[in-house]
């Protein structure tokens, strides 16, 4: 049987970061599907030989959209490989600056990403299919709202962070800078605001997603549904924590599978290669890689804001805790495997994110000037995990007794969700092309719903002054010939 | 918004452990120990809303970065305006552009500057991580230099 073949190719300035190629067979129906990233070479070797301490300054240089993960989950490996606890101060600060920076990197996703889907529509024109779009049909206030929130989101990270991006304060063993009573105000009343922005985008998405039965009957569609194993950061009490704790993983009926602690990753987290693609799919090792399939006989999991709520037992704010229960009830109990269902999860975690932080910004041992600890053992190894926005972030250091770095591996979020991803797409291509109908624009704007739900982040994508991400589409028939081809 | 210490700004866009992709970083670094005295300089590996609060405030900004458009040969150096990067819609927040940032900021009254010079290189797109610019690209970073130079000095510098 012949195929045609559909590509939607991102050009972009550092060309080449995502690429979707869907074959059709002679019927016009999907045979296969595959997701590609680009991966850049050598980071690893990059680093090796240099001093470990270096390591949360550089490995901002690898993301531009998180680079603040990987300034936490750097400073953590580094606190383990000099086996240093960082002070309870030190420690608050630290996840005060991650939750604020949760907050910030959520709303732009939902308002600017994931919304505009919903706000304008999925077959809505992609040049109103945006930020500005949004404002349009819902108001200027609303893009008021949220120039103000990322706003408080800038300043806090600034005075936090030493600087308004690439932060520097987190070091082995704590944090280089503290807060005064005076700032500590200032970014209370700020934290404040970012707490009622919260609520606000939990109200906006219920009037205008959860009202809307279409969207709710979209949302609960076998084509945008995947049934895998959940993966995310939880405290002791089993609920959902980004700076720290162990990684728990249930299976598709939410049962534990496993919690391991961030130095055990290794035994339970393997990554399989695949020829057609550049990025590795990893997979939960214990079950060993099945292939792209999904079930509790698979070993994909997912590493996303649905996930993460998947694998907790509960938020530990009060807002949080009571919209997380709705999203169950809502949606038929948990867990919960429809993709587009992230974007709900993903305004739950900005209401916990807000919420934690005004809860640390109270804390009394905030302006404790006990911040750091000085590292005196003799460097070894370390593992830092924290979640990202787009998932469970892992950086693994191995150094010599000088604490040059010999070894150095990374798991980041969007690598998790590699399979997965790819699995979504091709799901959601095998619902929405048929023989007969047209791959309109809209049609491709729902295969990209599928992907665009996991936030994927492309690390070499650190900057782009055009900005642009048009897709060009191509359909081709069997001797390459092209069909039909869209650009956007 | 941080208050501003002057009125103009070199922003230099890139990431420096990404081999040519620094070459706006490298050449802002250049620029500011001749006029960093009167100007801000600022090296950033961001896009879409950052870019934003680093633009905010400034009467006039040179920007200078890397492309890879493959219609040029690599070392050429170009002076884009924001209409080269019209009918373009990024299709996520983290890799919005420049029309759209002005866009933005024009429909919230934000303030942004009213004269921006785009400088831009073309590069091979970067595939390996390294420091520092290839040797074949060292005459054209020069003269990627001077022209930043001359926009400086045609505003008075």
């Amino acid at each position: 049987m012949s195929t045609k073949h559909i590509s939607i190719d991102p050009i972009t300035r550092l060309e080449g970061h995502g690429k979707i190629d869907i074959f059709l067979n002679d019927a016009g129906e999907v045979e296969n599907c595959y997701f590609m990233i680009p991966e850049l070479r050598g980071f690893e070797k990059f680093c090796v030989g240099r001093p470990v301490e270096e390591m949360p300054r550089i490995t901002t240089r690898l993301c531009g959209v998180c680079p603040e993960a990987h300034h936490m989950a750097s400073a953590k490996a580094c606190d383990a490989v000099y086996h240093v606890e960082p002070p309870s101060a030190g420690r608050k600060l630290r996840e005060l600056l991650y939750n604020v920076f949760f907050a910030g990197d959520h709303a732009l996703h939902f308002y600017a990403l994931g919304g505009p889907d919903f706000v304008l529509g999925p077959e809505a024109s992609p040049t109103e299919r945006n930020i500005l779009g949004v404002v349009a049909k819902v108001g200027v206030e609303i893009g008021m709202k949220f120039i103000q929130h990322r706003a408080h989101q800038s300043a806090i990270m600034e005075l936090l962070g030493g600087k308004k991006i690439h932060q520097v304060t987190s070091l082995p063993g704590g944090v280089s800078k503290g807060l005064t009573e005076e700032e500590r105000k200032g970014v209370e009343s700020r934290v404040l605001e970012m707490v009622e922005f919260a609520k606000f985008t939990i109200k906006l998405f219920e009037d205008v997603v959860l009202k809307n039965k279409a969207y709710v009957d979209l949302i609960l569609s076998d084509t945008y549904s995947l049934k895998v194993y959940s993966m995310g950061l939880v405290d002791e009490k089993n609920r959902v924590n980004f700076y720290d704790g162990k990684v728990r993983v249930v299976d598709c009926n939410g049962k534990e599978f496993i919690k391991y602690s961030p130095n055990e990753y290794l035994e339970n987290v393997a990554e399989h290669v695949e020829p057609w693609s550049y990025l590795k799919f990893p997979f939960l090792k214990k079950i060993g890689w099945k292939g792209f399939v999904e079930g509790n006989e698979s070993s994909i999991y997912r590493a996303t804001p649905l996930s993460r709520l998947n694998a907790a037992d509960g938020m530990a704010t009060p807002l949080a805790q009571a919209e997380y229960e709705r999203m169950y009830k809502t949606l038929g109990g948990k867990p919960v495997h429809a993709t587009l269902a992230t974007h709900w999860a993903r305004i739950i975690e900005l209401l916990y994110a807000a919420e934690r932080s005004l809860e640390l910004v109270r804390d009394p041992e905030i302006t404790s000037p006990n911040i750091r600890i000085i590292p005196k053992e003799k460097p070894t190894e370390g593992v830092g995990i924290v979640e990202a926005p787009r998932g469970t972030l892992t950086h693994h250091y191995v150094t010599d007794e000088r604490g040059i770095l010999q070894k150095v591996n990374l798991i980041v979020g969007t690598t998790n969700n590699n399979a997965p991803i790819a699995m979504s797409v091709k799901k959601a291509a095998m619902g929405l092309i048929k023989k007969g109908i047209q791959v309109t624009d809209g049609v491709l704007n729902k295969i990209e719903m599928a992907f665009r739900a996991y936030d994927p982040c492309f690390g070499c994508a650190t900057h782009t002054l055009p900005g642009q991400m048009p897709l060009v589409v191509t359909i081709r028939n069997k001797n390459g010939d092209i069909l039909q081809e869209i650009r956007r | 918004m941080s208050k501003r210490k002057n009125n103009i700004l070199i922003l230099g866009l890139g990431n420096d452990i990404l081999g040519n992709d620094a070459v706006g970083l490298l050449a802002a670094r250049e620029l500011k120990k001749e006029f960093g005295n009167n100007i801000d300089v600022t090296e950033a590996a961001l896009s879409g809303f950052e870019l934003i609060d680093l633009l905010e405030g400034y009467e006039k900004v040179l920007l200078l970065d890397a492309v890879v458009t493959k219609q040029h040969s690599p070392g050429t150096v170009l002076e884009l305006t924001k209409e080269h990067y019209k009918k373009v819609v990024a299709v996520s927040p983290h890799y919005m552009g420049l029309p759209e940032v002005f866009q933005f900021a024009e429909k919230f009254g934000i303030n942004l500057p009213k004269e921006i010079r785009i400088l831009v290189m073309e590069i091979e797109p970067p595939l390996d991580l390294k420091e520092g610019l290839d040797t074949c690209l060292q005459e054209s970073f020069l003269k990627f230099v001077d022209k930043g130079k001359n926009i400086l000095q045609n505003w008075n510098i």
